[in-house]
């Protein structure tokens, strides 16, 4: 033996849990949220969250040197305070701001209480209730420029007026930055999956609040209503981050249970009765400063005196989903539901795409045309065709700048051996082809997609009437020349072609 | 089906390290030394003087009352001494030193079977008190009186554990995959002296070769069964078991028997069968060397007495490359820091885990004040709140600590001080708190006489 041997009283070993790992697995479950803010919000919330995360830190280690005490900046719980005050505020608050609460959250909050583990409120939501005491006009959530509503989603809420849910869950609506709904959850859920924060809080919070709002809201249980109240003023962010801050919440289950409806039951009395929006903060606070009377009377007793007979069941290994499983399960949902969301956002610009490249293929048959306009007397023509093979889809009124007719732009398809062969035609005001374009052609390469080549489009050039195909050399002013092995193809186009000169025959011709 | 009991910890195993390295039986070169006190209760008187010649399972102290165990010799040789040695607890205790002549010459031929089949209930425990067999899963309770229940009709279960939830430690499941026949017939004989019980074979499921050589072993035993358990640390606590088994948690000042329930360890139930139906008398036992820091860590039918530092020789000494910084007689969980390998090996003793790294050490720097994140509440397997016992017990408030949070129900298993992401040193603060209960109590009692 070299060395000497250690001497300890046992357990020998330890889990590979520390402190900083917990802190940096609530960070990690605060990223989705955090992006998601800096991306809707900008570049001022990425400031507003590098400041407070920054000030908090340093703030901690000042403090630390000040006092002669050992540095714990290492434990990442002044990260996690920074962090979450920063969350927790306006992304248009003035950059002081954070700075002041983060001072506040780490010298007074903590550091005056004994630091980590010794203070009775939750640091975060005591500095950002102290600014919305002291700093009230600077911590108003001001709603961007381009908004319609007239308030925050919450305010809009008290005010009974509608909210785009969709919105408040994805985090697009004006809110504090760490507002997305969705990526909260995502990282409560992870939190929870990893058995880091304790299901009976956050859990009992949110049904807490949501029979409370349930029953008094004066809705009753009506989904959307429930849902727009739990997706705004921080219910969500306060039941799986605020509400779970181990220090300040209970030990046992029973007292954790309690605590977390009286957070819920309290938000919610707050928020259907209250004249703030952030009642949800103030709610949290009061369970905090509850938690060490609860912890003092509600003390589990060991096992052996829970019960009074002395035999229970064996107990066997549940059968239990685990709780990845269920985390996972749960977010794959939301991450469907937000993406029909966005689909429903997005979906009108897509739309307008869509309308744009059609113009442009009008544009391009009839290059004089300076606006398009519905050719009313079609209407009743157009509605005929819908579910045939061969039909004119939509029919418009080509105008120069001054608004004299000057032809016509038809969209017109008909059945390809690929697919539906659709096409743009242009026509002069006299009925003769100004030119076509394809938009939807998807036929044999080399042989059928020989349509969209000048050769053959251009043939249709300058004619009218009705046409007639024909193989080889065409001849007669009617007659087009089919392209060679691609009968189908050909035959559609013609067909797509004289409908479109039929519709102009029949209807078009003369009006305006 | 796999059983367990509620809360514990799955702390890293290790076992790999030797779980394949094979029983073999070792005879050590050097002196031998035997400390008196090899079991809970009284030392045991020696009988032999300076000068004796000892042969190996003979015996050298006696008993010295019911709650006491003889001590018999592992070697054959001369007595040296009876004298204070080291012993592994770090303190001096009185022990007979016998040189070992190497030839270990037995007492008596231990390999005649010494079984009419109508051995009565007496003459079973009185077999195992002469052979001085203690619990040999690390307790070392005198067995004889574990079998001396007041009412033996009232025993409902016999518990044969061979959980071995320390990690490191592979000695019981080496034990029970080649000594199987053995440890049921052991359990048998037990079960003859409790007519209503059912013998259980608890195994951590860990351990599937075990599980499969008990099985095969009881197969066709209408009262013997074997039941995989969940592996988790503490399976192999008394109550750990009689609560996967049966579903009964009893408090503290109660006895497993109070509630039906007889456990004895795999290790111990061999020596009974070698007891009962050879007349050997307990002189060497399973034990596992192991550790990052031991060259091939492996098995070893031990005999009691060897010193430490010859096993570790017989190990190939310390894996060069590495430096033992930590010795544990026994494993992490429950072990004793040894601060020098030149002590014996006692009969409760079932391994030697010397470790290249002390977490215990690296623990300590990562040390924060307690975050109240409740992992200790859920991890204790008595259903404790040790966060709360330990603000009662620094605080100074021991009136809380035991009334209201019942902190003299603590079992010691250090599952809480595992857990803990602070690295706080609870169970120490726990055995603080419990001796100054205790002192108080005593102080008070001496008082009212």
């Amino acid at each position: 033996m070299n060395g000497v041997l250690n001497i300890s009283s046992s357990p020998h070993t330890r889990d590979r849990w520390t402190t900083p790992y917990i802190m940096r697995m609530v960070v990690l479950s605060l990223l989705p949220a955090t992006v998601v803010g800096i991306v809707v919000h900008g570049w001022q919330a990425f400031g507003i969250i590098a400041l407070a995360v920054v000030s908090a830190v340093a703030s901690e280690w000042v403090f630390n040197k000040i006092c002669h005490k050992p540095d714990t900046i290492w434990d990442g719980s002044a990260a996690v305070t920074g962090l979450l005050l920063a969350l927790s505020l306006g992304p248009k608050t003035p950059l002081y701001i954070p700075v002041i609460g983060s001072v506040f959250a780490i010298v007074v909050c903590k550091g005056c209480f004994g630091g980590l583990g010794k203070n009775f409120i939750n640091p975060a939501l005591a500095a950002r209730c102290f600014l919305l005491i002291s700093f009230a006009n600077a911590m108003t959530i001001k709603p961007s420029l381009d908004a319609v509503a007239s308030a925050t989603p919450v305010g809009a809420l008290k005010a009974l007026e509608q909210v785009d849910i969709t919105k408040m869950f994805l985090g697009t609506a004006d809110g504090v930055i760490g507002s997305s709904i969705l990526a909260l959850l995502v990282g409560g859920l992870l939190l929870w999956s990893l058995d880091i924060i304790h299901g009976q809080i956050c859990f009992s919070v949110l049904i807490g609040f949501t029979l409370l709002i349930g029953l008094f809201g004066g809705e009753g249980f009506n989904p959307r209503f429930l849902l727009a109240h739990l997706c705004g003023g921080g219910v969500v962010m306060g039941a799986f981050f605020m509400a779970t801050d181990y220090v300040t919440s209970p030990v046992s289950r029973l007292g954790q249970f309690i605590y977390g409806c009286l957070i819920g039951v309290l938000g919610g009395i707050f928020r259907l009765w209250g004249n703030t929006a952030d009642s949800f903060s103030y709610a949290i606070i009061i369970g905090n400063v509850c938690t060490p009377l609860i912890d003092t009377y509600i003390v589990q007793k060991p096992l052996a005196y829970r019960k009074v007979g002395k035999t229970r069941p064996v107990k066997k290994e549940p059968f239990r989903i685990p709780r990845p499983v269920i985390a996972l399960t749960i977010i794959a949902a939301l991450a469907g539901l937000a993406l029909s969301g966005v689909y429903s956002v997005t979906k009108g610009t897509i739309e307008a795409q869509e309308i744009a490249k059609e113009t442009e293929a009008y544009k391009a048959v009839c290059p004089d045309a300076a606006s398009f306009a519905n050719a009313d007397q079609a209407e009743k023509a157009l509605k005929e065709y819908e579910g045939k093979t061969t039909r004119v889809n939509k029919a418009y009124i080509a105008k120069d700048a001054a608004g004299n007719t000057i032809g016509y732009a038809l969209n017109v398809s008909s059945k390809g051996f690929g697919g539906t062969v659709t096409l743009a035609m242009g026509l002069t005001a006299d009925g003769k082809i100004i030119g076509i374009s394809f938009t939807e052609l998807n036929e044999t390469a080399g042989l059928g997609m020989k349509a969209d080549e000048p050769a053959f489009r251009e043939q249709f050039n300058g004619r009218g009437g009705e046409l007639i195909l024909v193989k080889g050399t065409a001849s007669g002013e009617q007659e087009i020349c089919a392209i060679t092995g691609a009968s189908v193809t050909s035959n559609a186009v013609i067909s797509a072609v004289n409908a479109g000169l039929d519709l102009y025959e029949t209807t078009l011709k003369g009006g305006n | 089906m796999r059983n367990t009991f509620r809360g514990g910890v799955h702390p890293e195993e290790h076992k790999e390290l030797s779980r394949d390295a094979k029983l073999r039986q070792f005879d050590p070169q050097g002196e031998m030394v035997f400390p008196l006190q090899q079991h809970i209760g009284k030392p045991a008187k020696t009988i032999v003087q300076k000068g004796d010649t000892v042969l190996v399972g003979q015996r050298i102290a006696e008993a010295d009352g019911f709650v006491s165990a003889h001590i018999h010799s592992s070697c054959s040789g001369k007595v040296k001494a009876v004298e204070k040695r080291r012993v592994l607890t770090g303190g001096m205790a009185e022990c007979i030193v016998i040189d070992n002549d190497r030839e270990f010459t037995p007492f008596a031929d231990y390999s005649v079977r010494d079984d009419e089949g109508n051995l009565s209930e007496n003459d079973i425990i009185q077999r195992v008190q002469d052979a001085g067999i203690v619990g040999l899963g690390g307790a070392g309770f005198p067995t004889h009186v574990k079998l001396k229940p007041k009412d033996p009709e009232a025993i409902e279960y016999v518990i044969a554990n061979g959980a071995e939830c320390e990690p490191y430690l592979t000695c019981n499941d080496q034990l029970m995959r080649t000594q199987a026949p053995a440890i049921v017939e052991g359990l048998e004989l037990v079960l003859r002296l409790f007519p209503n019980a059912t013998g259980v074979i608890c195994i951590e499921d860990n351990k599937p070769e075990a599980i499969h050589a008990m099985e095969i072993a009881a197969s066709g035993k209408a009262r013997i069964k074997v039941q995989a358990m969940i592996t988790k640390y503490p399976q192999g606590g008394e109550r750990s078991l009689i609560q996967a088994v049966t579903g009964i948690d009893f408090p503290i000042s109660k006895l497993p028997a109070d509630v039906g329930c007889i456990v004895q360890n795999v290790g111990t139930l061999m020596a009974i069968q070698r007891a009962v139906l050879y007349h050997e008398p307990l002189f060497r036992q399973c034990f596992t060397m192991t550790g990052e820091a031991v060259s091939e860590p492996s098995n070893f039918m031990v005999r009691v007495g060897t010193s430490y530092a010859e096993l570790l020789e017989a190990c190939g000494g310390i894996k060069p490359g590495t430096e033992a910084v930590k010795a544990l007689a026994g494993g992490p969980m429950m072990g004793i820091a040894m601060g020098s390998l030149d002590v014996p090996v006692q009969k409760q003793n079932n391994g030697l885990t010397l470790l290249a790294e002390d977490p215990v050490a690296e623990a300590e720097k990562m040390m924060t004040a307690c975050l109240h994140c409740g992992r200790c509440t859920t991890v204790c397997p008595v259903g404790l709140m040790p966060q709360l016992m330990a603000d009662a017990a620094i605080a100074g408030n021991l009136e809380r600590y035991e009334k209201k949070l019942y902190g003299l129900e603590c079992i010691q298993c250090g599952s809480c001080t595992v857990a803990c992401p602070a690295k706080r040193p609870l169970m120490q603060t726990f055995k603080q708190a419990k001796a100054e209960i205790q002192e108080k109590k005593k102080r008070e009692g001496g008082g009212q006489k």
